[in-house]
Formats: C-alpha cells, sequence, structure tokens
C-alpha cells in the first residue's frame, strides 16, 4: 500500500483506490459475461432439455419469483426461511463459541483439562447430526441446532488460537499502569483477537450455509431453498433447481461481504483486511 | 505542568531467583524523589528483571522494593513504564495510545483531551494525532510511548533502554527531549541503559551493576549542569571513570 500523505491518512489515497475497484468491477462484469456466453453455447450444442440455456434460468426465476412454487409458497419465502435459520444458528454459534474461545484461550489449562470433550465434537460433520436433529427436534430449532453445530466451532477454534497472539508486552503496558483484568480483556485482547474471531466467523457463516441447505434436502418441512430444489429435482425441472443453486450462492456471497465490510470498517488500522 | 502532589522515593533491597538462577543478590540502593538516575551494567545482568520488581509486576524472592515506604505496586503507586521494544497499540491512533494510561487511571475525558494534546506537542508528534502507529517510523512510535508513559503524570517512571532503536540523531533528540519533559515535570525517573554516554548525559546519579548474580558495583553522582556538553573535560572524565567501573564489574 502507497503511504498515505500527511493530515488525513488513509483517505488521502481514495481517489486512487476507487479508480482501482471500478477496474476490478469491470472485470467481473467480463468474465460474468463471458461465462453466460460458454454456458449459452454450450447448452445449444448439447440441445438437452436437462442442460438449460441462462434464458431458461432467468424465466424459471421470474416465474418463481412472481407466481410462486408448485406447493404455493414463493421464492422470497423459501429464501427467508433458509436465511433466518441460518442467522439465527449463526448467531447462537458467535454468542456461544467467542466467550468459551475467550474464556479457554485465556486459561489453556482449562481447554487442555477439557480437550477429550470438546475435539471429537468438532470432527462429527453438522450433516452427521441430522437424523439426530430430527428426532430431537422441529421447525426452526432443528436447523438452529444444526447451523449452530455448523458454525461453533470455526469461530471457537479461531478465538481460541488469536488469544495465543496477544503481546505480552501489551498485556505489561495495561498491567504497568495498573488495569483490572477486565480492562486488559477489553483493551488489549479483544482487540488482538477481533481479526481472528472475524476470520472464524466467515468460515462459519460458509459452513453454516453448507448445512442448511442439507439438512432442508432431508426434508420434513415445506419452506427453505433446499426444500424447494428437491421439489423441483422430484418433477425433473432443472431450471427450477439451478434457480435455487444460485440463490444459495448468491445469498452465501452477500453475507460474506456484509461481514467483510464490517471487518474493513473495525480494522482500519491494519495494512489490509485478507480474502 | 503541575506541581507534584506525591513524591516517590525508591527504597530497594532484594534478592530474585528464578530456580537455581540467582539473578540478583543482596541489590542495595535507594531514589530519591524526583532524582533522575541511570543504570548500566553488562549484558544480561538482570536489568529487567530489576525493572519489573521496580513497577511492582514481580515481587522479590527475598528482600523489598518499596515505593514511599510501601511495596512497589501498579494499582496503587503511580508508576509508568516505557518498554524497549515496541508497545504501541496497532489497533489505536496517536493519540488514543497517548491516552491510554490516563483512560487506565479513569481521568475525565475533558482532561484527557488536554494532557494528550499538550503531551504530543511536547514530544513533536503534533499533526500526527489521527494517525495508526503502522503509518508512522519506528523513532516516532517510541515517541507514543514516552508520550504514553509522562501523560499520566506518573510519579515513578521507569525506562528500560527505550531509545537503542533509534538513529544517533533522534536518539540524541530525544534525550534532549526526554530531560526537558523530566525538567518540566520533575518525577523519579529510573532510566536502565546500555550505552555510558546516554547515562553520563542524562542522570543525576549513575549506578554500576554487576553480571549475574547483580549488585551495585559503585554509584557516581554526575554534578555537571543541564545541558551537558559531552565533549566537556569534565564530561569524558566522569564517563571514563564509569567505564573503568563497568569493565571492573565483569
Amino acid at each position: 500500500m502507497a503511504a498515505t500523505t500527511k493530515g488525513d491518512a488513509g483517505r488521502s489515497d481514495m481517489p486512487e483506490a476507487m479508480g482501482a475497484g471500478i477496474r476490478i468491477v469491470a472485470w467481473n462484469v467480463l468474465s460474468l459475461a463471458i461465462a453466460l456466453v460458454i454456458w449459452q453455447l454450450a447448452s445449444r450444442a448439447v440441445g438437452s432439455p436437462f442442460f438449460p440455456a441462462p434464458m431458461q434460468i432467468v424465466d424459471a426465476f421470474i416465474q418463481l419469483a412472481t407466481r410462486g412454487d408448485t406447493t404455493g409458497h414463493s421464492l422470497w419465502e423459501h429464501s427467508w426461511a433458509s436465511i433466518e435459520r441460518v442467522l439465527v444458528g449463526f448467531g447462537l454459534g458467535v454468542i456461544f463459541a467467542v466467550p468459551l474461545g475467550l474464556l479457554m484461550g485465556l486459561y489453556p489449562k482449562l481447554y487442555a483439562g477439557t480437550r477429550a470433550v470438546i475435539e471429537p465434537f468438532r470432527f462429527i460433520p453438522p450433516i452427521a447430526w441430522i437424523p439426530l436433529a430430527i428426532i430431537f427436534f422441529s421447525g426452526l430449532t432443528r436447523f438452529a441446532f444444526l447451523i449452530f453445530l455448523g458454525a461453533f466451532f470455526p469461530i471457537f477454534t479461531s478465538t481460541l488460537v488469536g488469544v495465543a497472539r496477544v503481546e505480552p508486552i501489551h498485556r505489561k503496558v495495561g498491567i504497568v499502569h495498573g488495569a483490572s483484568k477486565l480492562w486488559i480483556l477489553r483493551h488489549v485482547v479483544i482487540p488482538t483477537v477481533m481479526p481472528d474471531i472475524m476470520a472464524g466467523m466467515r468460515v462459519g457463516l460458509g459452513t453454516a450455509w453448507l448445512t442448511i441447505v442439507a439438512a432442508e434436502l432431508a426434508g420434513g418441512i415445506s419452506t427453505g431453498l433446499g426444500r424447494m430444489m428437491i421439489n423441483y429435482a422430484e418433477l425433473i425441472m432443472v431450471p427450477h433447481v439451478i434457480v435455487g443453486m444460485l440463490l444459495i450462492g448468491l445469498i452465501g456471497f452477500l453475507m460474506n461481504e456484509v461481514l467483510l465490510l464490517i471487518e474493513r470498517r473495525l480494522f482500519r488500522w491494519r495494512w489490509q483486511v485478507s480474502l | 505542568m503541575h506541581a507534584p502532589i506525591s513524591l516517590a522515593k525508591v527504597d530497594v533491597d532484594a534478592s530474585h531467583r528464578y530456580g537455581p538462577l540467582t539473578v540478583h543478590d543482596g541489590l542495595k540502593f535507594s531514589v530519591a524523589a524526583n532524582e533522575f538516575i541511570c543504570i548500566c551494567g553488562p549484558s544480561g545482568c538482570g536489568k529487567t528483571t530489576l525493572l519489573d520488581m521496580l513497577a511492582g509486576i514481580l515481587v522479590p524472592s527475598s528482600g523489598h522494593v518499596h515505593i514511599d515506604g510501601t511495596p512497589a505496586n501498579p494499582k496503587k503507586h503511580s508508576i509508568s513504564f516505557v518498554f524497549q521494544e515496541p508497545s504501541t497499540f496497532p489497533w489505536l491512533t496517536v493519540s488514543e495510545n497517548v491516552a491510554t494510561g490516563l483512560n487506565i487511571k479513569g481521568a475525565p475525558s475533558d482532561q484527557v483531551r488536554s494532557k494528550v494534546a499538550s503531551i504530543i506537542d511536547i514530544v513533536g508528534l503534533k499533526g500526527f494525532e489521527d494517525y495508526y502507529p503502522h503509518q508512522i517510523s519506528g523513532g516516532m512510535k517510541q515517541r507514543v510511548a514516552i508520550a504514553r508513559a509522562f501523560a499520566t503524570e506518573a510519579d515513578l517512571i521507569l525506562m528500560d533502554e527505550p531509545f537503542v532503536s533509534l538513529d544517533q540523531p533522534t536518539r540524541e533528540h530525544m534525550q534532549r527531549e526526554v530531560l526537558d519533559i523530566w525538567r518540566h515535570m520533575k518525577r523519579t525517573v529510573i532510566f536502565v541503559t546500555h550505552n555510558l554516554e546516554e547515562a553520563v548525559y542524562l542522570a543525576d546519579r549513575v549506578l554500576i551493576l554487576s553480571a549475574k548474580p547483580a549488585r551495585i558495583v559503585a554509584e557516581l553522582p554526575i554534578p555537571l549542569q543541564h545541558p551537558r556538553d559531552p565533549l566537556s573535560t569534565e564530561f569524558t572524565e566522569i564517563r571514563s571513570k564509569c567505564v573503568q567501573w563497568l569493565h571492573a564489574s565483569h
């Protein structure tokens, strides 16, 4: 990154950064257009109803968005059902994983003494919990539980690891000035760990989104993008299935962008935010 | 600046060992209130351990480190510390960093603002208040750390080779600045350095430590007026006396 001029750090290089941003957007639009053209050509070459062209996807999208699906649920109902489940489960994951990660990071003996309990759970994929979740829970609770499991470990582990990154000298600055433990937690530990927490949250969000679709595919409910896709797959209506897939990709992407935006605001003090 | 309210008088008579390793063996000295002393010694003589004891974050294995008659305690005594290594918080701006000590002490925000502004002016960081540490040079970061230490107007200021990472001109500049701040504010300063010239330039009194287990081998008062001229005969005489003691201490 270029050195900033005196007076207004980080803001004086805005026009340059904006120019670069526009160029990047242009490149992305171009590559998207090329991908669509290749798709269209390939579909025409194959000429099968199981390989729809982009325009058919658009038609299916318009149909789903304006008239809803075969069961009478609108596309927005399906999307919102999935998003709500993810937000609730992910939120619970953050609420539990961050304090627990901080606690165990600050008291490594606590973690060392409970590893045998915690770690095996990490290696049970959330999807493997689906059968139990179907027995024990229904509705929103079932999904919130599964997504919680998917989001918890990435956030917990990165928080735990982040605490180890706290510089002893930064703690010492607090201690020599007579700071309390709480002050050090708030003003030294949390700012240091924050980038790791955010990185863990982005990984956790990815896992959460992955889990929701799998959980909805498993059935038992009438809404959700996964549900909608499986309905259309049974009818062998490929374009509608693909609409579901693309929406899942788009919503996941947008959620990640929101987290990145928050990161950029929070970490203005860093050289750059990694991808 | 304000007149000092509490006058930190330091009294050390301590031994410290880490397991079988004796770092200090009956280290005994005292520092008068408002005195500026420099401590010199060979590498690895336990200067950091000594400073940690003075800061009250390390309790000696035996003996005591008293400030105004009670054991050193960062929550009770007003102590500031300038570290050798970079110690600014990268997530805070220059002025937020300087305000850290004041915020810990719970100073009211308008008072924090005015004190931070005046100390930033003294250390020559005016115009850089809103910069983050990664945007300024190493020397400037160290000035931020020094400003942070002086902003609290602590009664006792401990400095652990604070200028070791600076180039010569910056170092000389900072030495003059620290003396200037000290003359403004009149605090007790204990300054650890490897550099004898620095010690003779700054201190009212220089203490020479021996190699481990460390004890005081010499106490040399520096009866020269500030600003001192390192090229004057009196200066070089005292300096060479220090060198002799330091060599004898090995």
